[in-house]
């Protein structure tokens, strides 16, 4: 497959469906993959051999998890080496992870844990966005997470720490409208509010998917249910100001029948091309007056 | 490049890792993140937000890679007991913890660290159950495996190849005879059991349980990788017996059958 830039919804492949994918079940009801290399590397047996066959119907996005670009442990030069090799072998487009970190002092914790909102975390983790996209030869994204606490007295709020990262790094945002709106339920701010505050042109790729509730006062980022109307919303209004972009249906626990996440990709993509029809109204005047 | 760690990403490590983390935060949170060295700025704004939400991510992180640990060693698990599990995992937590990137990798990890725990704790067989269980998930992904056959005869002065897949067991308990079924609580018979496991063509993991024989075989020419005369020999010294015909026939019919399963290649070049 080319290393051309897929556009509409997409599904995050995971080991519940990959063979069903693999044989043509979801042929013609999404538009792309996400895989996370993690799941792939130093593996031999089925799973790299149905990826293959994925790869053979889908264009293929890489997604990480253990980069711990807020991290202080230095890069693990053997992931960073097999990780390469995956990314060119797939000849993806870039390689996103995520705003966290996620072991410390050797140990690996396989969690996104948050960083602190300081100037001082931002240009750590620009440094290593860089050092990252050096050592694999293609853009690197990076994903907002959700977050359950503020570590420690913020010096900045979320958007600005985001931004901070964004323009020392130079990097691409790739955005999680369940995370804005997980984040904006737990702490109380307006998710949209929040959107525009983000550079919206430096997205390339968004996620969405389903949370849970921890108690009465917490909800987590569980990729665990069916994505909530409000996250539809928050969809359309991105694709609506920032054009065609690959969208990831994220499922990670609860997971349905095939069937069921391709009905789910179904309602995405109606989200998506009625707020595709809105940004080309955007466009048009702009088109006649130029 | 920054390398020194945030005291507050140092705290939530600790929180996450340290074993009495979740009674000392539920104590007094504030004094404990000010014996983390935290500014007084930073244990305000965490006081604020208090312990139990602190605790959150010990509770998302235990929760996840006990979840892996479930998953690949489910019989353990069950038999070890919930609670017991827990406590395990919390003292592998904080004496070891994860230390590969790849979450497949965990419940290695901790069944290397916790044998010796389980040595005064456990029923004896719980340590050669859990290489068992895992030794599934290991052969099922290794990376190696899948080599095409050599196509050289079997010749004495050199060794064998073997799928790179393979790998020989040995257990003190025949845990391989255990029910799968996660609610069965049988115990396995005392018995020191040899098998060789590999992936096949179709990607099934495939056991052959092995005679004493067999085991001490495979272990010179698979696993110590002598050439074929000379691990033979070994093998009868072992057994403190001469190589004699029967031997050899024997070595012979499990060659055959082992190329037949697709595991022995051929001679090395």
């Amino acid at each position: 497959m080319s290393s051309r830039i897929p556009t509409g919804i997409g599904l995050g492949l995971r080991a519940a469906f990959i063979d069903r994918v693999a044989r043509g079940d979801a042929d013609g009801a999404i538009a792309f993959v996400e895989v996370s290399p993690e799941n792939y590397m130093h593996r031999g047996g089925g799973m790299p051999r149905a990826l293959g066959r994925v790869a053979e119907r889908f264009p293929v996005v890489t997604h990480g998890l253990m980069m711990s670009l807020g991290g202080t442990d230095p890069f693990d030069d053997e992931y960073f080496a097999t990780l390469r090799g995956f990314l060119d072998r797939h000849d993806t487009p870039w390689h996103s992870d995520h705003v966290c970190w996620s072991g410390l002092d050797g140990s690996m914790l396989h969690d996104l844990l948050p960083v602190p909102f300081t100037s001082r975390a931002a240009q750590r983790v620009a440094e290593r966005v860089i050092e990252a996209r050096d050592r694999l030869g293609r853009p690197m994204a990076v994903e907002n997470i959700s977050w359950y606490l503020e570590l420690g007295a913020p010096q900045l709020d979320e958007p600005a720490f985001l931004c901070e990262v964004l323009e020392r790094a130079d990097a691409q945002l790739l955005l999680d409208v369940n995370n804005v709106f997980v984040n904006a339920q737990n702490h109380g701010f307006d998710p949209y509010a929040w959107l525009a505050r983000i550079p919206l042109d430096r997205v390339v790729q968004l996620h969405v998917a389903g949370h849970e509730a921890w108690d009465e006062t917490l909800v987590i980022d569980t990729h665990g249910a069916d994505v909530r109307s409000e996250v539809h919303d928050m969809l359309g209004w991105v694709i609506e100001r920032v054009g065609p972009k690959p969208v990831v249906l994220e499922r990670d626990s609860n997971i349905p029948e095939l069937s069921v996440l391709l009905a789910e990709v179904a309602a995405l993509d109606e989200v998506y091309r009625s707020a595709l029809s809105r940004w080309e109204s955007r466009r048009a005047p702009a088109a006649h007056g130029s | 490049m920054d390398r020194e760690p945030d005291r507050s990403i140092a705290a939530m490590a600790a929180v996450i890792r340290e074993e009495s983390a979740a009674a000392e935060v539920r104590a007094d949170f504030a004094g404990w993140l000010r014996g983390k060295g935290l500014a007084e700025a930073d244990v305000q704004a965490l006081a604020s937000t208090g312990g139990e939400r602190f605790l959150v991510y010990r509770a998302l992180v235990h929760n996840r890679l006990l979840a892996a640990i479930r998953e690949f060693l489910p019989r353990v698990a069950a038999r070890r007991g919930r609670d017991h599990l827990r406590a395990d995992f919390a003292a592998f937590m904080a004496a070891a913890a994860p230390k590969s990137p790849y979450l497949r990798d965990v419940p290695g990890e901790f069944v290397a660290w916790v044998g010796t725990r389980w040595h005064s704790d456990a029923p004896p067989w719980l340590w050669d159950l859990a290489r068992h269980e895992l030794l599934e998930m290991e052969v099922r992904n290794d990376p190696r495996g899948g080599e095409a056959p050599t196509g050289l005869d079997i010749a004495l002065d050199r060794p064998l190849v073997f799928d790179g897949s393979a790998r020989a067991m040995r257990y003190d308990w025949a845990v391989h005879e255990l029910p799968r079924a996660e609610d069965d609580r049988s115990e396995p018979v005392c018995a020191p059991t040899e098998l060789l496991v590999f992936r096949d063509a179709k990607n099934k993991v495939r056991y052959l349980v092995l005679t004493r024989w067999a085991g001490l075989v495979l272990a010179e020419l698979l696993v110590a990788g002598r050439p074929v005369a000379e691990g033979l020999h070994h093998a009868a010294a072992a057994m403190g017996e001469p190589l004699d015909d029967d031997k050899l026939a024997k070595s012979a019919m499990l060659f055959a059958e082992l190329f037949e399963a697709g595991v022995l290649l051929g001679a090395a070049r």
